[in-house]
């Protein structure tokens, strides 16, 4: 433990800014330039402690040493950098630096009311993050977990339309009923049940508090309890279903913090608070070791429901995806299976298993955040949202939809993207640990498919399909259990089925979603050419960029935020989409962020072994453990955990 | 030593003997209240300070009014618990009087209705007689049936009225209580009473039945549902300078008063052993944050669902009362003193902030507060952060008292109590989000005008475009609420500090949960043996 300011700073840089954004209001460049000032500042102190921490050093600081004030009897709010904290930290802050270039670029394409507010609280939610990364014990945590509910409240409610009002109530709803009922009645339990032998404390131990595991043998029922209350409670903000359902509405938020926030930050906190609990709260040995009684099976360890909860989310959620046709939505169901992924590695509890979900929090978040930066970018350049209106886009917007199929391979876990690695390690420790730990393993495997299920029709329908000749989408438009009709799109459908009385009738009885499909052809925007006004393809930029202005104004007075009116403004000009080069498809400000976070993807995929994370990854574990990683492979995983409290 | 213990009456009897000056002079000079209130108020901001840090450093003061015995004299206490309040009445009573300087209401009588009401409130803290209690009991009540019944129109006097009807039998219920247990103990000093109730030779059924009206007389006085109903009226139609106050400080005082009969003169191991006597005071508690806050969240008035939230809070402090008896819990002691300042803060925040609204806008309905954010961003902001620190959002001083209610009832194993407290978060943001849904992400609402129809067509009947009329204002011909294009002289900077300084304060105690658990320590120890 070394005393020092850095942890503090890292959290109160982005506050700072916070100030400093409010205040330059009415110069923009000046209010983004804080943001990104911020960003790099936060980033720059947190890579500074990087070293200490990768040798075994960990920076602490508290209220109580620096200023004599205690927060609650027994309860220090302190910050520390330990190998998990900084792994978070470090994924956070240095993703915000690009976000906050792509959110300049974006809000400014779309011409967004209160972009102060949007940027304020942006800093705001990242100095949250940060300071769930660094918490110390479970109060602070919790005071961090809150405030992050808080100020991410404004962005989600961001459109001030009724939409964003609701989504924002179901966020708010969620959210605290997470933190302030669930996670706060487990940390009181934590606290009281500490109390009973010892000194009352709520600070994260790794490999587990040994003041609770003593607890727990005189309690065991509520030391369990306490267990799934902390669970339930970072588990709402990780989308474990029930409770996921917030994070497809906050799909309305623009699409910077669908990106940063519901797919890294915010989200993530919630799996790395789950990391806390199972790490280094009840740590590994007493989770297993606290035999729950399920009626017909017998005695299981308490990460087998959480498993099995993360299981069934990673399955289910990735079936919902295949349905959804609007992207952000899609892919905010991916997120959550995707956090079931980190969920079920954890809950696994094998060292391998462990290492690989912990890897899978950075290999997600770059592989997500390209996939919502590529999504955004469409958003903006032609503001098409529906999946079913993307076809050939890839001749519109080359560099945005080759970065999408990258992002795409890494949901699926496609080498050699991060998420191939992490995937591959929870693989191993499914398969050491072996027996029912299979079926957890094969819904991994399962996953992967279906991952690949829901993105790849959008690759395929950018690149291989073009505005006038597309196939019928039948997960998404016919009705459940598919239709016998030919889903080949190039046939005019109602020409095929000519004089077949029996298929007029048919037709008829079809859902709802039928009359869509054959609408198909009949863009609205076709009905508003004055969207689309650009002369020739090979007019010069000036042209464009002022029909592109044209246009904007136009379109940001009807409605481009995720809702049903999107129809109207989405989907391919009359002309078709224009053929772009690379790098005029849209302004630098959003492609270098996504070139960046896409080569990221890769480059973690390549080389884990050089990007810090893996390394991290295997030094918490180690930590947990307290063996090397080495030998934690072969040992056996029983074995393992009772090294885990010595 | 005597000039400390000097100090104590003199906190009761200054503004009380003060209050007839603005009156009196009234006769001859025209603006003679506000130098007196002022004055008196600043002096016992200054004393109830000083006070406190001798109190803190050096432990109880006591004293003796008249040289009388305990037995038949008035004995008045200053110790850590009471300090708390004395130390909030005296805050906020400078603050409210200095926002109503240019607030509103001004005048003679108000600043003698007021110095009477700081006087009895002051009473009520620092007394150790339980006779003397419903005396200052009954000062604080006819203060404020006054204040209250200044406010504008005839729905003032009928909130009033009801107010005094059900204040008088509260008080009885109290004075009924207080004569069967001096039947069963032949004193009135609390603490001899409270060697004198566990005695072997005391009636028991004397002592439970004066518990029993004891805790009904306050179950009115603190708004405890059902018996609340006075509450809600008396604070919308109170005058908007004065409902900070009353809301703030009144039942605040009733509610302590409560907690020191309990712990000081029945004792919590005799409570303990009375059957019933917790689960009662759990149930009144429990019930009152929960019916507390449904009916504030059906609530259109800003003040009268501010109201009702105060039910529900008090309702916290009533079910932790409850969890010291159950549990001889310490921790749920402090909760409670805690969630008594913080709430006190809390209220006279949004209270002022309402006031504020109101006088620069007309705003009083939920409704008419949207776009508040835009045009006011520092009251917004303030009542933002007051509102969140009412949830119970870290780390705001809500949130400390509620740490150490609902570790008490954990501690107390009592779970049904612990799901209530926590299920209150939820509960409270169910309203207080309402309100900020209104004034950060509402547009400011457009009259309804005969063309509206228009936007209906075009959207064809769609559901969720209903909004976009609204949200697009240049569409619409109606004029916009009062929300923008009125009168703003009436707010100064000031009045703004206020509430500014009062949401800093409440994430200011926020960081003090230790402190304030060690300020109370002796107090404790000597209270829980």
């Amino acid at each position: 433990m070394v005393e020092d300011i850095r942890p503090l700073a890292a959290v109160l840089v982005s506050a700072v800014a916070i100030a400093l954004i409010v205040a330059s209001h009415r110069r923009p460049n000046l209010r983004e330039g804080w943001s990104v000032v911020a960003a790099l500042a936060k980033f720059g102190i947190v890579a500074s402690m990087l070293p200490a921490v990768m040798g075994g050093d960990v920076f602490k600081w508290s209220l109580k040493e620096s200023t004599g004030i205690q927060f609650l009897p027994g309860i220090d709010f302190a910050l520390r950098a330990d190998p998990l904290g900084i792994f978070f930290a470090l994924l956070a802050s240095f993703l915000w630096i690009f976000t906050s270039f792509y959110a300049t670029g974006y809000m400014r394409g779309l011409d967004e009311h209160s972009q102060t507010r949007f940027f304020a609280s942006f800093a705001a939610s990242l100095s949250a993050a940060v300071g769930i990364a660094f918490a110390a014990n479970l109060v602070t945590i919790f005071v961090f977990y809150e405030l992050l509910s808080l100020v991410t409240y404004p962005l989600v409610a961001h459109n001030e339309d009724n939409e964003a009002r609701i989504a924002g109530r179901k966020y708010l709803t969620y959210t605290f009923f997470g933190g302030g009922v669930f996670l706060l009645a487990g940390t009181v339990m934590v606290y009281w049940l500490t109390n009973q032998v010892g000194t009352p404390t709520t600070a994260f131990e790794a490999g587990g508090m040994e003041a609770l595991a003593t607890a727990a043998q005189a309690e065991p029922v509520y030391a369990q309890a306490a267990f799934f209350l902390l669970i339930a409670g970072f588990g709402v903000k990780a989308a474990l279903m029930p409770l996921h359902s917030w994070l497809a509405d906050a799909m309305v938020a623009p699409t910077p913090v669908s990106g940063l926030l519901h797919a890294v930050a915010v989200v993530k906190s919630g799996a790395f608070g789950i990391a806390r609990v199972i790490l280094e709260v009840h740590g590994p040995g007493l989770i297993h070791d606290l035999p729950l009684d399920v009626p017909g099976i017998g005695e299981v360890g308490l990460n087998i429901p959480v498993a099995v909860v993360a299981a069934f989310t990673l399955t289910a959620a990735s079936i919902i995806a295949m349905r959804k046709d609007h992207l952000k939505r899609r892919l905010a169901y991916s997120t959550t299976a995707q956090l079931s992924y980190i969920v079920l590695g954890l809950s696994m509890l094998h060292p391998a298993a462990m290492a690989g979900a912990l890897f899978h929090i950075p290999a997600h978040a770059f592989a997500k955040l390209t996939l919502f930066f590529c999504a955004g970018a469409i958003h903006v350049e032609t503001h098409t949202d529906y999946i079913s209106e993307m076809a050939g886009i890839g001749k519109r917007m080359p560099l945005t939809m080759t970065a999408f199929t990258v992002g795409a391979a890494g949901m699926a876990g496609l080498p050699p993207i991060a998420g191939f690695v992490s995937k591959f390690y929870m693989l191993i420790g499914a398969g050491v640990v072996g027996g029912s730990y299979w079926l957890f393993a094969a819904a991994l495997l399962l996953s992967a498919v279906l991952n690949i299920g829901y993105l790849w029709p959008v690759v395929y329908t950018a690149f291989f399909e073009s505005e006038d000749r597309h196939d019928a989408k039948p997960v998404l438009e016919f009705p459940r259990g598919g239709l016998f009709r030919s889903y080949g799109g190039d046939e005019d459908p109602v020409a095929a089925d000519g004089g077949e009385p029996t298929d007029r009738t048919d037709a008829a009885d079809a859902s709802d979603s039928e009359p869509a499909a054959e609408e198909e052809f009949e863009y609205a925007v076709d009905q508003n050419p004055s969207d689309h006004t650009v002369p020739d393809a090979d007019a010069d930029a000036d042209v464009d960029t002022d029909a592109d202005t044209d246009s904007e104004d136009h379109i940001s007075s009807v409605d481009h935020h995720g809702d049903h009116d999107d129809h109207l403004t989405g989907g391919p000009p009359a002309a078709g989409w224009q053929r772009r080069s690379p790098f005029a498809e849209s302004t630098w400000l959003m492609l270098a962020p996504i070139a960046v976070i896409a080569t990221g993807a890769i480059v973690l995929g390549i080389g884990p072994d050089y990007a810090v994370f893996l390394e991290l990854a295997f030094r918490i574990v180690e930590d947990v453990f307290g063996m090397p990683f080495e030998d934690l492979i072969d040992t056996p995983l029983e074995e393992a955990l009772t090294g885990v409290n010595d | 030593m005597s000039s400390v213990d000097l100090i104590i009456p003199l906190l009761i009897v200054a503004p009380i003997l003060a209050a007839t000056l603005p009156i009196a002079l009234g006769l001859r000079f025209e603006r003679t209240g506000w130098p007196v209130a002022g004055l008196t108020t600043l002096g016992l901001f200054g004393a109830a300070g000083y006070l406190a840090s001798v109190v803190y450093t050096g432990g109880e003061e006591n004293h003796t009014l008249g040289g009388y015995p305990p037995r038949y004299g008035i004995e008045l206490v200053a110790d850590e618990f009471s300090m708390l309040i004395v130390l909030l009445i005296t805050a906020v009573a400078t603050g409210v009087l200095a926002f109503t300087r240019r607030g509103g209401p001004r005048g003679n009588t108000f600043y003698t209705a007021y110095l009477l009401l700081v006087g009895g409130l002051l009473g009520i803290s620092l007394t150790g007689d339980v006779f003397n209690l419903f005396v200052f009991l009954e000062i604080t009540s006819i203060a404020t049936y006054a204040l209250v019944a200044s406010g504008d129109g005839p729905e003032a006097a009928v909130a009033s009225l009801k107010y005094l009807i059900l204040g008088t039998v509260a008080a009885s219920m109290y004075l009924i209580g207080v004569a069967f247990v001096f039947m069963a103990t032949g004193t009135l000093n609390m603490v001899e009473l409270a060697t004198a109730i566990p005695a072997p030779e005391t009636n028991p059924t004397l002592i439970r039945a004066g518990f029993a009206f004891i805790t009904v007389g306050f179950a009115v006085k603190v708004a405890q549902w059902p018996l609340h109903t006075w509450q809600p009226s008396a604070y919308q139609q109170a005058p908007d300078g004065v409902t900070p106050l009353i809301a703030a400080l009144v039942s605040t005082a009733s509610a302590y008063a409560f907690g020191r009969l309990i712990v000081t003169v029945f004792e919590v191991d005799y409570l303990a052993a009375t059957p019933n006597a917790a689960a009662i005071v759990l149930t009144i508690g429990c019930v009152s944050v929960l019916a507390g806050t449904v009916l504030a969240v059906i609530q259109t008035e800003v003040k009268r669902m501010l109201a009702y939230s105060s039910v529900s809070q008090f309702g916290l402090v009533i079910a932790a009362y409850g969890v010291v008896i159950a549990g001889s819990s310490e921790t749920a002691l402090i909760g409670a003193a805690i969630h008594l300042v913080g709430h006190g803060l809390l209220k006279a925040g949004l209270f002022l902030g309402v006031a504020l609204v109101a006088a620069s806008y007309g705003a009083r309905t939920v409704d008419e507060y949207a776009g508040l954010a835009k045009e006011r961003p520092f009251v917004a902001g303030s009542m933002a952060v007051l509102l969140f620190s009412l949830v119970g959002v870290p780390p705001g001083v809500g949130f400390v008292g509620k740490w150490y209610i609902a570790l008490g009832a954990v501690e107390s194993q009592l779970w049904p109590v612990a799901a209530v407290i926590f299920l209150s978060t939820m509960l409270t943001l169910a309203y207080a989000a309402r309100l900020l849904e209104k004034m950060y992400f509402t547009p400011p609402a457009v009259v309804e005008s005969p063309h509206a129809t228009g936007a209906v067509a075009t959207d064809g009947g769609d559901a969720d475009d209903e909004e976009s009329g609204d949200t697009d204002p240049t569409d619409d011909i109606g004029t916009t609420v009062p929300v923008t294009g009125t009168d703003t002289r009436t707010v100064s900077v000031g009045m703004v500090a206020i509430v500014v300084v009062a949401a800093l304060g409440s994430i200011a105690l926020g960081f003090a949960g230790g402190t304030f658990a060690d300020l109370l320590e002796p107090f404790l120890t000597e209270v829980f043996n």
